[in-house]
């Protein structure tokens, strides 16, 4: 009898990968074959940006540092933490303060939320740099990635934006006083820098229409332009043939 | 190779489809650059990674508390009011120079530069390879070994001597001509320095790279942690509460 049980219990797994309900998920059993290994990276969306095979210099640490995949996954640890944020947040001079202050004292978890938006934003901004820095210094920007590389200096832009339009939000000395100034260098491109600073804050001041541009930017607009742009990166990366490496030894020769 | 090996749901194939290589490599059962199943090499390493990142995130949110100071006051100006940390760089540029130079003209040069890179460089040999060479290597150490000092020396000296209690009228020169002027003796002083290595155009890229990169947190780093009251040169320990803006 117990014999038997742990015949089935043992026979369970491939089972359950046999089973209807797992192939209408998955599609295919196990990767533990070559076949399946393909068809679980083609098989899943999630999956399928990666390429079935990679090269072995794309998985030494020693090469990419992880910078890049670092900096994805802090872009989606926050936009998790942001989305959970804009429930309990109106973009008005008169209720921000008062937001951010119940998120402290009154939400559950509100100020571990807070707190993993802001660090994970000051990373993303660090880990993008260094992504950058890390290619640069690899020379992972050569032909025919030249362009990738443009796209990753403007998603270097779209960071320091985010991350910027995202600092006034609180509504506390801090980021009015940084916006200020940082608005206030814009306004000193030359001879247009007053009309810049204004189409900015849709003042001559920061204040509840900065606020609100701030916010539209910083939640929809910025982020859309991001995710469209960083699938542009990624999917290049596939077409150039995935990440740089050394060329074999015989064509350096050449 | 056995059918069972690669594809053991396809009992019937007795074939498998073979695709000849455009080059030869001395290894067997791989491809010309060395591949691995992205399943489970690849996915291991990024699970970990996702993990690690959020690991890590956690235990500095539940330690540190973001800032928040009192509620925005137009009337009452923060002391020193300062920048995001990534734009204090240009903050601290803006004290030295023109604000159209320091805070506009400057960076859209920098990003065009970072941008012309991979046109300016086309040779593929030393792809992949970290600093591109040795002589690489030692032009980025040179280059920050020349960089820093430079940059420290320029600060403290428009602090205590001050370009403008020399110069001041017309705006044209202390904002425009004499910053425009180091900047430019700075990078060629950076090629003169880099040139006894005889570099190609990479290196003299990494060089420049370089240049920028160690400015771009040296900069920083100085309107960071040394800037108080009025944006004066302090030391850290002396910085007024709240000058810290993270």
């Amino acid at each position: 009898m117990i014999s038997r049980l742990r015949q089935q219990l043992r026979q369970l797994p491939e089972q359950v990968l046999q089973s209807n309900i797992w192939r209408s998920i998955f599609r295919q059993g196990y990767p533990d074959n070559d076949e399946n290994r393909s068809l679980v990276v083609m098989n899943s969306v999630f999956l399928h940006f990666h390429p079935v095979k990679v090269k072995t210099n794309t998985l030494r640490p020693a090469y990419t540092l992880g910078l890049g995949i670092m900096s994805l996954f802090l872009f989606l640890i926050l936009i998790f933490t942001g989305g959970v944020l804009t429930f309990l947040y109106l973009p008005t001079i008169e209720q921000a303060y008062v937001f951010i202050q119940e998120l402290h004292t009154s939400v559950p978890f509100g100020a571990l939320m807070r707190n993993a938006h802001r660090w994970a934003a000051h990373l993303m901004v660090l880990a993008v740099f260094l992504h950058m820095m890390r290619v640069f210094y690899t020379g992972g920007y050569k032909h025919p990635r030249e362009f990738n590389w443009v796209l990753g200096v403007i998603l270097l832009v779209i960071t320091f934006l985010l991350s910027f339009t995202g600092y006034l939000l609180p509504w506390d000395q801090l980021s009015f006083w940084a916006i200020t100034v940082g608005t206030n260098i814009a306004g000193y491109t030359p001879f247009m820098g007053a009309e810049v600073r204004a189409f900015l804050l849709g003042s001559t001041t920061v204040g509840g229409e900065a606020l609100l541009r701030f916010y539209v930017l910083h939640v929809v607009l910025l982020p859309a332009l991001l995710i469209i742009l960083l699938g542009v990166h990624f999917w290049r990366i596939r077409k150039d043939g995935g990440l740089s490496a050394p060329l074999p030894a015989e064509e350096v020769e050449k | 190779m056995n059918t069972q090996e690669f594809a053991p749901q396809q009992q019937d194939k007795d074939y498998g489809l073979v695709e000849v290589m455009g080059r030869s490599t001395p290894m067997v059962n791989k491809g010309p650059e060395g591949t691995l199943p992205s399943w489970p090499y690849l996915f291991v390493w990024e699970a970990l990674l996702f993990l690690g990142v959020s690991a890590m995130l956690l235990v500095m949110s539940i330690l540190i508390d973001a800032p928040l100071r009192e509620a925005a006051n137009p009337n009452l100006t923060e002391n020193p009011a300062k920048a995001p940390w990534y734009f204090l760089n240009l903050q601290e540029l803006l004290l030295h120079m023109n604000p159209s130079l320091a805070g506009v003209i400057v960076p859209t040069a920098v990003l065009a530069f970072l941008m012309s890179i991979p046109y300016l460089d086309r040779n593929l040999s030393d792809i992949g390879i970290w600093f591109a060479s040795r002589k690489g290597k030692l032009i980025t150490i040179w280059s920050t070994i020349y960089t820093v000092p430079l940059l420290v020396g320029l600060i403290l000296f428009d602090q205590y001597i001050r370009v403008r209690s020399l110069i001041s009228e017309p705006e044209l020169i202390p904002g425009w001509l004499i910053p425009m002027a180091v900047m430019g003796l700075l990078s060629a002083g950076l090629y003169a320095v880099v040139r006894p290595f005889r570099p190609n155009t990479r290196e003299v890229l990494v060089a420049y790279f370089t240049g920028f990169v160690v400015t771009f947190f040296v900069l920083t780093i100085a309107s960071t942690f040394f800037r108080g009251l009025g944006m004066n040169l302090t030391l850290p320990w002396n910085l007024p509460p709240g000058a810290l803006s993270f």
